[in-house]
């Protein structure tokens, strides 16, 4: 019975839409360290959909430009290509993420919202810890819960069972485990193998509620761990499972987080969110 | 008229008025109704102490409990209602799992409260506190009836 639903969820997973083409070759040049505002140009100039909502992004009250930004040329000059390429990855997958999301009881609109407040407050947390910045904390925060498209329908349908297991004081996505015979941590570390990511980025999804299990700890998934119950916490794409999920104390002590450093990040993290959100809300 | 509170806010209202917040997990959502006049206000306050940031406490008392909790009395006061009156509700400050006390937010939340209502010579009326549940608050102001929804439940606070 477990291994037919197991079955039927890979399935889906396999069926899952491919990456964006613009986003999927961007993000090859995320990894070159060669790479020139050209070379975005060229990829962009045949999607002026993205390009406009790159555009939207850049001129968003996030950055705080004093002037408006009309060029994509402009905009690497401004931002720097890699923080650029974050952006298009953002706008590529609004259009997923931006669907009501089953199971866990998201209405439209508030995944993408969560997605990106986790990658706000990441970057955030790596700027107060005062931690060596990795490229790909914004895009890796922003794909965490992708999983969670797939799952969410499976979940709906277990949803007795899995909350019975839930209210034994165990972890949401350990409950999902034992009665669908995984998670939407493996389940999103799955769908962006298959969109052929690096493996660094598709083990902070793998483990972004169990820091401690993967075969070596990470940075990048210490970051996204706490960013994402931090955004829980303050109510930012919390479901209905609501904040039944565990904090890794390891990753805590790893990352040498304090109350105050946490207290910081989510004062900051609400402006960020609606600085940036309201760019694709007000279209 | 239907108000809704986000993070970090606050509404009043009167008599037909009805107020709502979503999604609060560690969260404060505090409710002061005046039965004899009507009048109500709900604040939904994410941290506990505003000296943590004291620039965005200026810019929005209502992101802090300390700074929060006050102004909604005041505003509940300058509207007509009575000390003597007023019925104080608390919900949310939840907690993720575990024992980590750096997370614990909520916990951190209802204690200035409670602290915060000591020192006013003001009692909690009713609270739906801790756990794990995100909840959403229904307050409506002809009745003073207060309606929590968890985990897909409503009751009455």
């Amino acid at each position: 019975m477990k291994q037919t639903k197991l079955l039927n969820i890979l399935a889906k997973v396999k069926s899952f839409p491919s990456m964006p083409e613009a986003a999927a070759k961007l993000l090859v040049l995320l990894d070159n360290n060669d790479t020139t505002a050209a070379q975005i140009e060229q990829i962009l100039r045949y999607d002026p959909g993205l390009t406009a909502n790159l555009l939207r992004l850049t001129n968003s009250a996030y950055f705080g430009r004093p002037c408006q930004v009309g060029s994509v040329n402009q905009a690497v000059v401004l931002l720097g290509w890699k923080k650029l390429i974050q952006l298009v990855m953002a706008s590529c997958v609004n259009a997923v993420m931006g669907k009501p999301v089953l199971g866990y009881d998201l209405p439209a609109g508030e995944l993408w919202r969560h997605s990106i407040a986790v990658s706000v407050a990441a970057e955030d947390l790596v700027k107060e810890l005062k931690i060596a910045k990795s490229e790909e904390i914004f895009t890796a925060a922003l794909l965490h819960d992708v999983g969670k498209l797939v799952l969410g329908g499976f979940v709906k349908e277990d949803l007795e069972k899995i909350e019975i297991e839930a209210s034994r004081g165990i972890s949401f996505e350990v409950a999902e485990r034992i009665v669908l015979g995984t998670d939407h941590a493996e389940i999103g570390a799955q769908i962006l193998k298959n969109w052929s990511f690096p493996p660094t980025l598709v083990n902070a999804v793998r483990w972004h509620h169990d820091p401690d299990s993967a075969d070596k700890t990470d940075t990048l998934t210490d970051i996204v761990h706490v960013a994402n119950i931090l955004c829980l916490m303050i109510g930012i794409g919390v479901g209905r499972e609501g904040l039944c999920y565990k904090p890794s104390p390891l990753a805590t002590k790893r990352l040498g987080l304090r109350t105050n450093d946490l207290e910081m990040v989510a004062s900051r993290t609400l402006q960020y969110v609606d600085d940036l959100c309201n760019v694709f809300e007000s279209r | 008229m239907r108000h809704v509170v986000v993070v970090g806010d606050m509404k009043v209202g009167k008599k037909e008025d009805s107020i709502v917040t979503y999604a609060l997990g560690s969260c404060l959502g505090l409710t002061v109704y005046d039965p004899v006049a009507q009048v109500g206000g709900m604040l939904h306050a994410m941290l506990p102490l505003s000296r943590i940031n004291p620039q965005k406490a200026e810019a929005n008392p209502f992101m802090f409990v300390d700074t929060g909790v006050p102004k909604l009395f005041k505003k509940i006061y300058s509207m007509g209602g009575q000390k003597a009156r007023l019925i104080v509700k608390a919900a949310g400050c939840g907690q993720p799992l575990g024992k980590n006390e750096i997370f614990k937010i909520g916990d951190r939340n209802y204690t200035i409260l409670k602290k915060l209502l000591w020192k006013n010579g003001i009692l909690l009326n009713a609270r739906d506190i801790g756990g794990t549940g995100g909840r959403t608050v229904y307050f409506d102001l002809s009745t003073g009836r207060t309606i929590i929804s968890s985990k897909g439940l409503e009751n009455e606070l």
